[in-house]
C-alpha cells in the first residue's frame, strides 16, 4: 500500500467529488508504446487501475510455428524491440537446448558481450524513459546518447540498429569485426565515468526522490506471487537472477565471470560505497529501489562486458557457425528462460522431428511485471501512474507478442 | 474645438460593458459562461475604477473577485458537476423575484446617488474623478487612524468592522477546513 | 505624450486653417493615438519577446542536453525558427472537439493574452524622472501580481470547454496552484513594497540607486531570502517547471491545451512566456535594483536627471539616454531570471500536485510571513539595511497627508481640492 495516501476506500469526506474514469492510453505519452489504463480517479486520487492490452499483437508465436527457428529469429527482435540482442539469444539458447548443442567457447564470450551491452542499451533507456514519465527531459537526451553508441557498435556487428538478429541459433551470424572490441572497450572507459552523473541528475535529486520513495512499494512476498522477474523483484530484495540461478545451459555461458546479482542485502547494495547512499525516505520495493537497481546493473554490465572482451580473446574456436536454416529438431519439447533486461524471458518449443516446430511460445516477463501494476496504483495520484509504470519498465511489445 | 470630458466617454463604455455583461449573467443557462460573463462584468467594474482614480481598488476588485472568488466558484462546479456541462434552467417565478429585488435595489442606489450634491453638476463630477493617488489613507483608515482627516483627530477609523470581517472570514475558512475534512470509514467488511 | 500627439494635431490644424484652427492640449486624439502607441509597443514586448525567450529556450535546452538546438532558419544561429514556427502554426487548422463550448473554448486563449497583456501596462521599464511606463498607477506592484492571477481564468475555461478529461485535469490543478501561489507571492512582494514606503513600481525601483549594495536583495538576510522565495513563487504562479502540472506531458497528455492547435495554441503559449517575463520584470524592480546597473556608471557620468550631464545639455536628452540604459539593465536581468526558469525546468523532474501544495502552504507561505515581519523588524532598527544604504530621503514617498499641511477635504468618501480649481 502507498504510504503517502490512504486507501480511498477507507476514507469517507462530507463533500464528495464526482468520479471519473479516464482513458490513459493506448495513445499517450508516457504509456510507453501502447499499454492503455482505464483509471477510476476520484479528484487527482487514483481508486482503481485496469491495464488493457493487446494493442501491439502480431501473432508471433503462431507465426514461429510456421517457420523454422532461424527463421523466427527476426520476430523475437519485435518482441522486446528495446533489448533484441537477448531476445535473439533466448530463442537460440532454447532451439539450442532441444538440439543439444555445444557452442565454441569464443562464441561464448561473443555472446557474453552482446547480452550485456544489449542490456546496458535497453536500462539506458528505462533510466531516460523514467526521467521522462517524472517530467525531466533532459537525462532521456543523455541517455540516448549513450545508447547511440551502442548502437553503433551493434551497427558495426550486425548491420542493423534496432533489430539485430545477430545472435541466432547456432552462435552468431558473423563474428565481431577487426578492431571491434577497442571500440567497445573506449566506449565502456568514457561511459563508466558518467554514470556518475546520471545519479546527480536523477538518482539523488530531491525531486526525484520525492516523487519515487514510497510510492509504488512491492512487498518480495507480492513480486512473487504475481510471477514477477528482473530487476522489478531484485528492487523488492529479492536475490535471484538467472544468470546466476538458472539452467546450466544457461549459467554455463556465464561460467568464470565475476559479478554481483544486484539487490539489497542486510540494508546494503553491492558495491554501493562507490555510488549514493539509499535515501532514507526510500522503502525497499518502491519506484526508487527498482530505478537504482537498474543503473547498478549497469555498472555490473560494463565489468561483465571488460571480463568477456578479455575471454573472447583468449579463447579459439569460432564464433560458431548458425545451424542449417531447415535443419531437422529433433522430436521432443524444451524451454528455457533466460535473464533478460526486464525480467525472465522463456521461450518454449515442441518439436515433432520436423523442421518446423509443432508449437512455439514466448513467456513475457513485461506482461507479469505490470500485471502487479493495479496493486501498486491503488490509492495513489494520478501523477504516480505514469512513475509506477515507468519503474516497471515494460515493453508493449514483448507483452502483447 | 469645445473640451471634451473624455473621461466620460470611457465612463460610458465601461458602464455599458458592465451592465451588458450582467445581463449576460443573467440570461445564460450554463454556469460556467455565467460565471465567464461576470468576470468580465466585473472586469469592467474594475475598470470604472481606474477611470476614477482609485487604482486600488480596481486593482481589489481584480484580484479579489475575479482571481480568487470565480476562480474558486468554477473549481468547485468542475469538481461537483454530474455532467460535462451544467446547464441550469431559470423559472419566471424566481425571475420575478430576482427583477422586484433587482428594481428595488436600482432604486435605491439611483435615490443616494443623486442625493451627492457633487455628482449633481458636470463640474463636480470631474473634480469627482481626480482624487488624490494614494491608497494609503484607505489603509490606514482600516486600521483606525483617519489620517485622510487631520484636522479631526478624534475621527472613528473602521477597525472595528476590519476586525469583524477578518474574524468573519476565519469562521469561514474553520468551517470549510471542518466540512472538507477527510474521515475514516468505522469498519467495512467487504 | 497625449500632449505631443495633441501638438502635432495642432501644427497640422493651424497649418490647414491658416492660423484659425486650434486643438486643446487634452484632445481626445492624442489620448487616443497614445493609448494605441503604447498597446502597440506593448503588445510586441510580450510576441517579440516570446519569439526570443522561445528561441532561448530551445538553445539553452540544446545546450544543456548537449546538443545544438536550432542552426538552420535565419542563419547561424537558427534565429528566425520562432518566427517560422509561427508561421507554420497560422497555417495549421484550427480545430475544436465535437464535445466542446464553443463560445469558451475560442475566447479563452484572449483571456490569457489579455491577461498577460494587462500586466505590462503598469511595468516600468525605467524610472524618473520621465518613467518608461504605460500607466503609471500608485499601486502597480499590487496591479500587477492582481493581473498575474487573472491569467488563470483563460487556463480554467479552455480545460472546462474543452470536453476533455485531460485538460479538465490540468485546469483544475492550475487553479488550484495558481490560487493557492497568489498568497507567498504577495506576500514577498509586499517586503521591498514596505522597504520602500510605496507600491509604486517607479518609486519601488528609484529607491535602489547607487552601488548594487543598494539592492532589496542585499537590504538585510530577511530580504535575501525573499527573493528567492518571491523565484519559487513566481515559477510556480506562471506554471514553469518543476511547477508544469497544468501541462504535465507525461500525465495529462498536455494538460488543459491539449485539444488546441494552431493560432490559439500559440496565444497560450504567448501568454505563458508573457507571464514569465513579467514575473521577472517584477523580481528585478522589486529585488535587483530595477534599472540602476550594479555600478551607478551614468551617476558618475551625471546623466540622471539631478546629474551635471543632464544640467548643461539640453534638457531631457542625457536623462532619457540615462532611462534607455536603464531598459537594458532591466530587461537584461530579466531575461537572466528567465533563463534561470529555463535552467530549472531543462535539469528537474516535475513534483506532484500534493507536493507542490505542500511547498506553497508549509513552506513558501510561512517562510515568506516570517521574512516578512523580520524584514518590518529590521527596517525599524537599522534602516540603511545590512550594507549602510546611502539615505536618498528625496525619492521617498511622501504621502499628502504627512506635509500636514493643507488637508484634502473629503465629501462622501470622494476628495474635491477646491484651491486646485
Amino acid at each position: 500500500m502507498p504510504a503517502t495516501i490512504d486507501d480511498p476506500r477507507i476514507i469517507e469526506f462530507d463533500v464528495r467529488t464526482e468520479e471519473m474514469l479516464v482513458n490513459m492510453g493506448p495513445q499517450h505519452p508516457s504509456t510507453h508504446g501502447v499499454l492503455r489504463l482505464v483509471l477510476r480517479t476520484d479528484g487527482e486520487i487514483v481508486s482503481e487501475v485496469t491495464p488493457h492490452i493487446g494493442y501491439l499483437h502480431r501473432c508471433a508465436e503462431k507465426i514461429g510455428e510456421n517457420l523454422t527457428p532461424r527463421q523466427w529469429i527476426p520476430y523475437t527482435d519485435r518482441m522486446d524491440y528495446l533489448a533484441g540482442m537477448n531476445m535473439n539469444l533466448g530463442w537460440s539458447l532454447c532451439v539450442e537446448k532441444l538440439l543439444k548443442y555445444e557452442l565454441p567457447e569464443r562464441g561464448r564470450h561473443l555472446r557474453v558481450i552482446i547480452a550485456e551491452l544489449g542490456r546496458m542499451a535497453s536500462h539506458l533507456v528505462g533510466m531516460g524513459a523514467y526521467g521522462l514519465d517524472l517530467g525531466t527531459f533532459s537525462p532521456f537526451l543523455y541517455a540516448f546518447r549513450e545508447r547511440e553508441r551502442i548502437l553503433d557498435l551493434f551497427e558495426e556487428a550486425c548491420g542493423a540498429r534496432l533489430t539485430y538478429s545477430y545472435l541466432t541459433v547456432g552462435g552468431a551470424t558473423a563474428d565481431l569485426p577487426h578492431g571491434w572490441t577497442d571500440k567497445c572497450l573506449a566506449f565502456l572507459d568514457q561511459f563508466e565515468p558518467v554514470i556518475a552523473e546520471y545519479h546527480t541528475l536523477l538518482t539523488t535529486n530531491a525531486i526525484f526522490v520525492k516523487r519515487t520513495a514510497k510510492i509504488g512499494i512491492l512487498s518480495p512476498e507480492m513480486a512473487i506471487d504475481y510471477g514477477c522477474s528482473g530487476p522489478v523483484t531484485r528492487g523488492s530484495g529479492i536475490d535471484f537472477d538467472l544468470r546466476r540461478d538458472g539452467e546450466p545451459i544457461y549459467t554455463s555461458m556465464y561460467e568464470g565471470y565475476q559479478f554481483e546479482v544486484i539487490c539489497e542485502r542486510n540494508g546494503h547494495y553491492p558495491n554501493d560505497h562507490a555510488y549514493p547512499a539509499v535515501p532514507r525516505e526510500a522503502v525497499l520495493g518502491d519506484c526508487w529501489h527498482r530505478f537504482y537497481v537498474r543503473m547498478l546493473e549497469v555498472v555490473q554490465s560494463i565489468g561483465l562486458i571488460r571480463q568477456a572482451i578479455e575471454n573472447y580473446h583468449r579463447s579459439s574456436g569460432s564464433h560458431g557457425e548458425p545451424i542449417k536454416l531447415n535443419q531437422k529438431l529433433p522430436k521432443g519439447e524444451a524451454y528455457l528462460e533466460t535473464e533478460a533486461p526486464r525480467g525472465q524471458m522463456g521461450f518454449g518449443i515442441v518439436s515433432r522431428g520436423e523442421a518446423i516446430p509443432w508449437r512455439v511460445r514466448a513467456r513475457s516477463s513485461s506482461f507479469s511485471n505490470l500485471a502487479v501494476c493495479p496493486e501498486l496504483c491503488r490509492g495513489c495520484l494520478i501523477a504516480d501512474v505514469p512513475a509506477v509504470v515507468g519503474s516497471l519498465d515494460v515493453v508493449m511489445g514483448e507483452i502483447d507478442r | 474645438m469645445s473640451q471634451i470630458h473624455w473621461e466620460t466617454a470611457w465612463f460610458y463604455v465601461f458602464a455599458l460593458l458592465a451592465c451588458g455583461f450582467a445581463l449576460a449573467v443573467v440570461f445564460a443557462s450554463s454556469i460556467v459562461r455565467m460565471a465567464f460573463y461576470l468576470v468580465l462584468c466585473l472586469a469592467s467594474t474594475a475598470g470604472l475604477f481606474f477611470l476614477a482614480g482609485a487604482d486600488f481598488v480596481g486593482a481589489m476588485q481584480l484580484m479579489i473577485y475575479v482571481g480568487g472568488t470565480l476562480v474558486l466558484l468554477i473549481f468547485g462546479v468542475m469538481l461537483t458537476s454530474q455532467a460535462q456541462f451544467v446547464k441550469m434552467r431559470t423559472g419566471s417565478g424566481e425571475l420575478l423575484i430576482a427583477f422586484a429585488i433587482g428594481a428595488a435595489l436600482f432604486a435605491l442606489l439611483a435615490g443616494v446617488a443623486m442625493n451627492v450634491p457633487e455628482w449633481r453638476s458636470a463640474e463636480g463630477a470631474i473634480s469627482a474623478s481626480t482624487p488624490p493617488h494614494t491608497a494609503t489613507p484607505l489603509a490606514m483608515g482600516l486600521l483606525g487612524a483617519r489620517v485622510d482627516r487631520p484636522l479631526a483627530p478624534d475621527a472613528a477609523g473602521y477597525l472595528l468592522v476590519f476586525e469583524i470581517v477578518s474574524v468573519h472570514l476565519l469562521v469561514v475558512l474553520v468551517g470549510a477546513a471542518y466540512l472538507a475534512r477527510a474521515k475514516r470509514r468505522r469498519i467495512s467488511h467487504d | 505624450m497625449a500632449e505631443f500627439f495633441n501638438y502635432l494635431l495642432d501644427c497640422g490644424a493651424y497649418a490647414l486653417s491658416g492660423g484659425r484652427w486650434s486643438v486643446a492640449p487634452d484632445n481626445l486624439f492624442g489620448v487616443v493615438v497614445t493609448a494605441l502607441v503604447q498597446v502597440i509597443i506593448l503588445l510586441h514586448v510580450i510576441a517579440v519577446g516570446a519569439l526570443i525567450f522561445i528561441w532561448l529556450e530551445r538553445k539553452v535546452a540544446g545546450r544543456i542536453q548537449d546538443r545544438l538546438g536550432p542552426t538552420r532558419v535565419g542563419g547561424k544561429f537558427g534565429w528566425l525558427q520562432t518566427l517560422a514556427d509561427g508561421i507554420k502554426l497560422i497555417t495549421k487548422e484550427d480545430l475544436m472537439p465535437a464535445g466542446a463550448d464553443g463560445f469558451l473554448f475560442k475566447a479563452a486563449p484572449y483571456v490569457s493574452m489579455a491577461a498577460a497583456l494587462a500586466a505590462y501596462f503598469a511595468l516600468p521599464f525605467a524610472g524618473s524622472p520621465l518613467p518608461f511606463v504605460a500607466q503609471q498607477l500608485n499601486v502597480a506592484a499590487f496591479f500587477i501580481v492582481a493581473v498575474l492571477g487573472l491569467e488563470v481564468f483563460g487556463v480554467i475555461l479552455a480545460g472546462y470547454s474543452s470536453a476533455s478529461k485531460w485538460a479538465l485535469f490540468g485546469s483544475m490543478r492550475e487553479a488550484a496552484q495558481v490560487v493557492s501561489y497568489e498568497v507567498p507571492l504577495g506576500l514577498c512582494a509586499v517586503v521591498p513594497v514596505m522597504l520602500a514606503g510605496s507600491m509604486d513600481l517607479v518609486v519601488v525601483g528609484d529607491t535602489q540607486r547607487g552601488l548594487f549594495t543598494n539592492w532589496y536583495l542585499f537590504h538585510d538576510p530577511f530580504t535575501f531570502v525573499v527573493f528567492w522565495v518571491y523565484f519559487t513563487c513566481g515559477t510556480a504562479s506562471v506554471n514553469r517547471a518543476p511547477f508544469d502540472l497544468a501541462e504535465a506531458e507525461s500525465e495529462l497528455v498536455a494538460g488543459f491545451h491539449t485539444e488546441y492547435s494552431g493560432l490559439r495554441w500559440s496565444f497560450f503559449f504567448m501568454a505563458e512566456y508573457g507571464s514569465m517575463f513579467t514575473v521577472s520584470m517584477l523580481a528585478a524592480i522589486l529585488f535587483l535594483g530595477g534599472w540602476h546597473g550594479p555600478l551607478p556608471v551614468t551617476e558618475w557620468l551625471g546623466m540622471q536627471a539631478d546629474g551635471w550631464l543632464e544640467y548643461s545639455t539640453s534638457p531631457g536628452i542625457a536623462a532619457y539616454l540615462c532611462n534607455l540604459i536603464g531598459m537594458t539593465n532591466v530587461v537584461l536581468k530579466a531575461g537572466l531570471l528567465v533563463t534561470v526558469m529555463m535552467w530549472a525546468r531543462w535539469t528537474l523532474p516535475r513534483l506532484r500536485i500534493d507536493q507542490v501544495m505542500t511547498t506553497c502552504l508549509k513552506y513558501c507561505t510561512p517562510i515568506a510571513a516570517v521574512m516578512f515581519v523580520g524584514a518590518a523588524v529590521w527596517q525599524a532598527a537599522l534602516p540603511r539595511g545590512l550594507m549602510l544604504r546611502t539615505p536618498l530621503a528625496n525619492i521617498a514617498a511622501s504621502e499628502p497627508w504627512q506635509r500636514g499641511a493643507e488637508p484634502v477635504v473629503q465629501t462622501s468618501g470622494i476628495a474635491v481640492d477646491k484651491e486646485a480649481r
